[in-house]
């Protein structure tokens, strides 16, 4: 089959051919891009947190009273809670996890600043916190109860607790490939704190930070006058319960105040992943439809040519030419404009992807992605092209000579 | 002959409904996506400060680790907070026309009498020129004075929205509210007031919430309420009370200083370099001098309120609109083409080339002013979705995403101009055809 004809016809109507390798140019370029930091979100949005993150609620409670027994009373609501049917388990925690607010610290595996150091997220929490979060344990065992300090409001210490429970992240920064149960490890001031747990995976505070795996759980209660409660239950009995514990709560002791309303940790690590989200969703938005746009422009063009040329494809038809050449004529054609706009798009997708991780400190474009993003807009540009070919195959010879 | 023009296009529409509607939901889609993206942007990028914000300085001095910068992206920038020492010392200086030093805070508050649920109110402490320096509006009262901020004396302003669940709303300067076990008076109660971005405090999120009290500066320092938002520490040092904290390398204040003339704010940038200097005497500020004075302005971009998935959205946007745009220019013309046996009567009785231009061109921007219009509305329903959606667990989803009438004016505009430029080359083309060529066929 001659390609030369085609493209001297191409060549005839230049402006439609033009536009149309234009629109799948800007298209690669844009699919490319998008497919490309929408897979890197979709990535970042679906990791494993290794907390049992959709079956836990939580929310602060904060003492008011002067001479009010804090401590006393996050005792009695811990007993009070952990009987109800349905919770597996509660815990006092100064933080929770996932939702964009916490601390962190720097540690060391020697003393004086020494060895090996890391950020590290720490949550302050009681012996229950493991079981709470839904934590998986790969070494050691949560802490003992008596393990647990209880601080009162004027015994407010610059000491961490003796002991701790580690994460896998954590460990690996620190003792590389060795075991972490039972080492020890230091805060700036040389304070030692030894190792009795470690956790297979769990996140931190800030889904944007890259030490998000580290983590550090303390057996502290107080001193501060305020804690969250963090509550797991079984699957589905979340909602009935976050309603019975505020009644439960307020019926035990109404002399505290509840920060109200109470909230479920998908939802907050939904917000923390919100910009994330809504990136990916725009992406994806614009990929969809852009594609939908190109797809058109190629059809539209398609069609334009082969209103334009019944008399010419009569005429090829009349004289010898199969329904089969006919269809491969137009396909062809399209194939042509398609792959004049994939080459330009190739330049300016590149240019794009280069421009947005120096301008923006993305990660530079992978070219797997524009490599599928060139095989797609060919299979695209031919289904687009496939009705319109098939509609010339089916003009009759007889066009020939009609209008003449 | 506009009016002729119009009518034409009107009958042109009706003859190919189909290729028509493509066109302007073409031009609608890309629109819609460019207005839901614009109104992000658009709400992060405004600069609420308005006129004052040329006047309004905020500066940022290194007092950081001498062994890495403050941020590690640009380890040109000094840290956007003050020491508590660093901000007493700046907020000494004579030179400013009005000055504060403030951070967010909270605790629970109850009323003497039991009157409202104890419950927490973030609080913001502040000195008294915060008020006249960000033009708070009042509802009732006033600002403290400049002895309540001296003595501190326990006087509270309130929100509308705190003295509305505190009080039922109503003149309650004189009231009372406890907190830390302490009465404080009301003083002044504020009228609606939500400046966004939150361009005086971008350090927790530039959309979060108001405050809903403020309070004098140094109870912080008696009550001993250290910051509910961002505290960032780098030096080893022993910090074992409230007191060590305050003389610690923490930064965690916000200062602002009103520098109405350039003479002054000369003066006020020497101060805080020869403020640093000095404190190098005595082992303090180990980097070099590194000090800035900004702008509101100036600070919005330094804390880079404008994110950068922010501008990848706008511009992903636009190029999506490229294309919708290329697509319309094939379709018109394709449709132009279809029609122009039409334009060659026209012309053979005695249109000018012009006159068939002007017709098309018309055409062009009906379709246009269409598709801005659907857009518009289609983006309006978008941003309302994306609202709902976020709203549920984004607690600033309103804010970010705020509802503007210039956003839909804008991309009515930027539709009709694309519009007309995309109309502009069939246009053209269609006017140059020869009217016999198209005559001879029929």
């Amino acid at each position: 089959m001659e390609i030369r004809p085609i493209i001297s016809a191409l060549l005839r109507n230049r402006a439609g051919a033009i536009l149309v390798a234009v629109q799948i140019a800007i298209t690669l370029a844009i699919v490319v891009n998008a497919v490309y930091v929408t897979q890197q979100r979709v990535e970042k949005i679906g990791r494993p947190s290794g907390i049992d993150d959709q079956n836990i609620f939580s929310f602060w409670v904060n003492a008011y009273e002067k001479d009010y027994d804090f401590l006393g009373m996050v005792r009695e609501d811990m007993a009070m809670l952990r009987q109800m049917p349905g919770i597996i388990d509660v815990t006092p925690i100064n933080q929770v996890p996932l939702s964009g607010s916490g601390s962190s610290t720097q540690f060391y595996s020697l003393p004086d600043k020494k060895g090996e150091n890391s950020g590290s997220a720490y949550y302050f929490t009681d012996e229950h916190g493991v079981n709470s979060l839904g934590l998986t344990l790969s070494a050691g065992s949560t802490f003992d109860a008596t393990a647990v300090e209880y601080q009162q409001k004027d015994e407010r210490t610059q000491d961490w607790p003796a002991v701790a429970i580690i994460s896998q992240g954590l460990a690996k920064a620190l003792f590389k490939d060795e075991p972490a149960l039972g080492k020890t490890l230091y805060d700036d001031q040389s304070d030692p704190i030894r190792v009795v747990g470690v956790i297979e995976h769990m996140h931190g505070a800030w889904v944007g930070w890259d030490k998000l795996d580290r983590t550090i759980l303390l057996p502290r209660v107080g001193p501060d006058q305020s804690t969250q409660y963090l509550i797991r239950t079984r699957p589905g009995e979340m909602d009935r319960l976050m309603t019975d514990v505020e009644t439960a709560l307020r019926k035990r002791d109404p002399n505290r105040v509840l920060a109200l309303p109470m909230k479920k940790m998908s939802n907050m690590k939904r917000e923390s992943y919100a910009g994330d989200s809504l990136m990916a969703v725009t992406l994806t938005t614009v990929t969809g439809l852009v594609l939908v746009f190109s797809a058109l422009g190629i059809f539209g063009l398609a069609t334009f040519n082969v209103n334009n040329r019944t008399r010419q494809i009569g005429t090829r038809r009349a004289i010898g030419a199969r329904k089969f050449d006919i269809v491969r004529y137009f396909m062809t054609e399209n194939w042509l404009v398609t792959s004049i706009g994939v080459v330009v798009g190739c330049a300016l997708a590149l240019a794009a992807g280069f421009w947005l991780s120096n301008e923006y400190q993305m990660p530079r474009l992978d070219l797997y992605y524009l490599l599928g993003g060139i095989l797609g807009l060919w299979v695209v540009g031919q289904l687009a092209a496939w009705q319109p070919s098939r509609k010339a195959a089916k003009v009759s010879p007889a066009m020939a000579t009609r209008n003449v | 002959m506009f009016a002729y023009y119009l009518q034409l296009a009107l009958r042109s529409f009706r003859r190919n409904p189909g290729l028509t509607s493509l066109m302007v939901l073409a031009i609608a889609l890309g629109i819609s996506v460019c207005m839901i993206t614009l109104t992000s942007y658009r709400a992060a990028a405004a600069n609420p400060a308005g006129e004052r914000s040329s006047i309004l300085f905020a500066p940022s001095i290194d007092s950081w680790d001498p062994d890495r910068s403050y941020e590690r992206d640009d380890k040109t920038l000094a840290p956007n907070m003050l020491t508590y020492r660093d901000a007493q010392a700046l907020y000494a200086s004579n030179i400013p026309d009005r000055k504060l030093i403030m951070y967010r805070s909270g605790e629970i508050y109850t009323r003497p009498d039991k009157g409202m649920d104890p419950h927490y109110i973030p609080t913001r402490m502040t000195t008294r020129d915060f008020f006249a320096m960000f033009e708070v509006p009042f509802l009732y009262g006033g600002p403290w004075n400049e002895k309540a901020d001296a003595g501190p004396e326990p006087v509270i302003v309130l929100s509308k929205e705190e003295n509305q669940k505190a009080f039922g709303g109503g003149n309650s300067v004189g009231k009372t509210l406890n907190w830390q076990q302490r009465e404080f008076r009301v003083i002044g109660v504020l009228d609606d007031w939500e400046p966004m971005p939150k361009y005086f405090d971008v350090s927790n999120g530039a959309f979060q919430d108001m405050e809903g009290a403020y309070v004098p500066f140094a109870w912080g320092a008696i009550l001993e309420l250290g910051s509910h938002g961002n505290t960032n520490c780098w030096k080893t040092e022993v910090i074992d009370s409230f007191k060590a904290f305050l003389n610690s390398e923490c930064i965690w204040i916000h200062g602002w200083f009103e520098l109405r003339t350039a003479d002054k704010q000369r003066a006020f940038r020497e101060f805080l370099d020869n403020y640093v200097t000095d404190q190098k005497k005595f082992g303090r500020f180990p980097r070099p001098l590194n000090n800035y004075l900004y702008d509101v302005d100036g600070w919005l971009k330094r804390n880079e309120v404008v994110q950068d998935d922010n501008k990848a959205m706008l511009i992903m946007a636009f190029a999506f609109l490229a294309v919708c745009l290329v697509n319309t220019v094939g379709l018109l013309l394709a449709k132009f083409l279809n029609a122009a046996p039409a334009s060659g009567v026209r012309r053979a009785l005695g249109a000018s080339r012009r006159d068939i231009f002007w017709q098309h061109l018309t055409e062009s921007g009906v379709v246009a002013l269409a598709g801005g219009i659907i857009g518009g509305l289609l983006g309006v329903a978008g941003i309302w979705a994306l609202r709902a959606w976020y709203g549920q667990f984004v607690k600033e989803a309103p804010r970010a995403l705020p509802f503007d009438e210039a956003n839909l004016v804008i991309v009515v505009l930027i539709a009709v101009a694309a519009g007309l430029l995309a109309g502009l080359y069939p246009a053209w083309r269609i006017g140059r055809a020869a009217p016999a060529s198209y005559l001879k066929a029929q």
